[in-house]
């Protein structure tokens, strides 16, 4: 797996290597102005053909090139709802400062989870192997931050979990596999039957009558012991 | 054989001329002033002059060699004839009539005239009128699909060649009555009307840059950014053109040193040799400055004038990025924009060339020098 994630970043590579070169052109419709031919679209000879790079059915890579600009429109792999919203916050979040990263687009283009418009004034500025090296590195780190942040997820939950449902643990209570708890000592004949449904939090002084369940019970209960 | 003299002038030079007798330089530091340097010693450069009259950025700058006149143009749709009176040089607007940026310009042979290629899709050939001393345009405006990137004029002073990025080569004529007809020799397109196209040369998928011709005219050459170099023989009614395409990235500019041999300048900030067998096939026969190769750091002797500095900026967006780029050898650091000879105009053979590029951001402790470079090749 990690073998094709290195091929893909190297096609991406070579892509980008022969893709930016770019030079000042001021525009053709507009006088005195200079606009990233890429994003304008107003003259079909300057643009050149769009690539797309995938490396699976959910993930992607659109480089689209003109004379002198260049828009890369990346999609990231989400295999669940978790990850999909993460990615979806991570990068608005990363988008939402464009500025700082300069080369970032403010909005990802239709159908794509992030965008990078590199202009021929960036190529000046900054060295175009840096450029591509920089894109590359984005690409590796935000798989890892995705995963990263989806195993804090899950750790988080499971903790938060834990430490909420520790409350209903007492020392002196009896336990059987079943969830539902059968036998009832007198003093809890005034609470309702503690099934599953049960959960409610009540106040602080009945906490102790609502049967205690052990600690094994609640990470089986909310199947915690299954996350990723 | 290259030995090459290294200068730095500027954060990036957009293009740059030198003066006749090859003692100043002036270029465009990618800004809107026009910066004159001259050689006080080997090393030592000093700037003289800053000719500021442009709003935008100074896209083409060109030096006659007989009369001592500057023609800039810029993005601003102007133009500027800049005469040396006394210790200043003087402006003269030149009215160009463009409504779009000017992108290119180069005097003719005999400097009675300049063309100037425009993002108007239009070519400007001015000439100066006596009476009313003042520098007149005459558009060609049919026939170019797109901006015209660059221009040359053949030794006749009368058929100018044209890029653009639709992509195609076009010659035409630019004959003026009254400019031309003075020493129309014999053959010559003295029939010609102006702006009447001679030949159009398709033979380029992308967009065209940097054409030249021959010192004798009889070939021309241009490329095409799909990493193309054709070459075309016999211009004329029956051309021969042949396309060399070569690995790496696109050329910007073109160069010819002798009547067989091309020099090629661009984004792989390392010119690249092209050179006609006695056959007259043109192919790639290597780069200038080999990365490991030996050959041009063995003979560094200090004849040489004018370099115009490369960036070795190491500021980079990513501070985690490993520096897994190899870099790409010979003295620039960043995409090569333009080839200038040294030496007199209409030599058969040039020994000595310039290049200037684009550079990158100096990093923020002060011992980064910005340069262009200049390399002369002793072939």
């Amino acid at each position: 797996m990690a073998n094709s994630l290195r091929l893909y970043l190297a096609c991406i590579k070579n892509t980008l290597e022969a893709a930016m070169c770019l030079q000042n052109f001021p525009c053709q419709e507009v006088e005195r102005h200079n606009k990233p031919e890429v994003e304008l679209k107003t003259s079909p000879e300057l643009l050149l053909n769009p690539v797309l790079i995938c490396r699976n059915e959910a993930e992607k890579c659109l480089i689209e090139t003109s004379i002198n600009s260049l828009r890369i429109s990346l999609k990231v792999k989400q295999a669940d709802e978790l990850e999909n919203i993460l990615t979806k916050k991570f990068l608005r979040f990363l988008s939402m400062r464009a500025e700082a990263f300069q080369v970032l687009r403010r909005k990802p283009v239709q159908g794509y989870d992030i965008s990078f418009l590199i202009t021929n004034y960036h190529c000046e500025e900054m060295q175009k192997q840096k450029l591509i090296d920089f894109i590359i590195q984005f690409m590796e780190d935000i798989e890892k931050e995705i995963r990263d942040l989806k195993e804090s997820v899950n750790t988080r939950g499971r903790l938060v979990a834990t430490e909420f449902l520790k409350q209903f643990i007492t020392n002196d209570a009896i336990y059987t596999e079943k969830l539902n708890v059968r036998h009832h000592s007198s003093r809890f004949s005034a609470s309702p039957s503690p099934s599953l449904s049960n959960f409610v939090l009540r106040r602080p002084g009945e906490l102790l009558q609502i049967p205690a369940i052990t600690q094994l019970q609640i990470e089986n209960f909310y199947g915690l012991g299954n996350v990723i | 054989m290259a030995v090459v003299d290294v200068h730095r002038f500027a954060e990036s030079i957009t293009c740059h001329a030198w003066s006749p007798d090859l003692s100043m330089v002036a270029l465009c530091p990618n800004n809107t002033e026009v910066h004159i340097y001259k050689s006080l010693s080997q090393d030592h450069w000093e700037r003289l002059h800053v000719l500021q009259k442009h709003d935008q950025i100074v896209s083409g700058i060109d030096w006659s060699s007989k009369s001592n006149k500057i023609v800039t143009v810029s993005h601003d749709r102007n133009s500027y004839v800049w005469s040396l009176e006394g210790a200043e040089w003087v402006p003269t607007l030149v009215i160009l009539r463009l409504n779009r940026a000017a992108l290119c310009v180069q005097w003719s042979p005999k400097e009675n005239k300049f063309a100037v290629g425009s993002g108007a899709k239009t070519v400007c050939i001015c000439y100066y009128e006596q009476e009313n001393n003042w520098w007149v345009s005459k558009l060609i405006r049919k026939r170019h699909e797109s901006s015209v990137t660059s221009v040359a004029w053949h030794p006749n002073n009368v058929l100018l060649a044209t890029t653009s990025t639709d992509g195609k080569c076009r010659v035409f004529s630019t004959f003026i009555k009254g400019v031309d007809t003075k020493d129309s020799k014999a053959g010559s397109p003295a029939e010609t009307k102006f702006g009447e196209q001679i030949l159009q040369l398709d033979l380029s998928y992308s967009w065209a840059f940097g054409v030249k011709w021959s010192p004798s005219g009889n070939t021309l050459a241009y490329v095409g950014h799909s990493s193309m170099i054709y070459f075309v023989d016999d211009v004329g009614p029956s051309p021969l053109a042949q396309s060399v395409a070569f690995r790496d990235l696109p050329l910007r500019d073109v160069l010819f040193i002798s009547e067989k041999m091309v020099i090629g300048v661009g984004y792989d900030s390392n010119p690249m040799v092209f050179a006609a067998d006695d056959t007259g096939i043109w192919s790639f026969i290597r780069y200038i400055g080999e990365k490991k190769a030996a050959s041009s750091g063995s003979s560094y002797s200090s004849q040489f004038s004018e370099a115009f500095g490369k960036f070795y900026g190491s500021q980079s967006k990513s501070t985690t990025a490993n520096d897994a780029s190899d870099s790409r050898g010979g003295v620039h650091d960043n995409s090569i924009t333009s080839i200038v000879p040294l030496g007199k105009g209409g030599s058969p053979k040039v020994m000595r060339f310039s290049t200037s590029a684009l550079c990158r951001m100096s990093s923020p402790d002060n011992n980064h020098r910005n340069e262009c470079y200049i390399s002369t090749n002793l072939k």
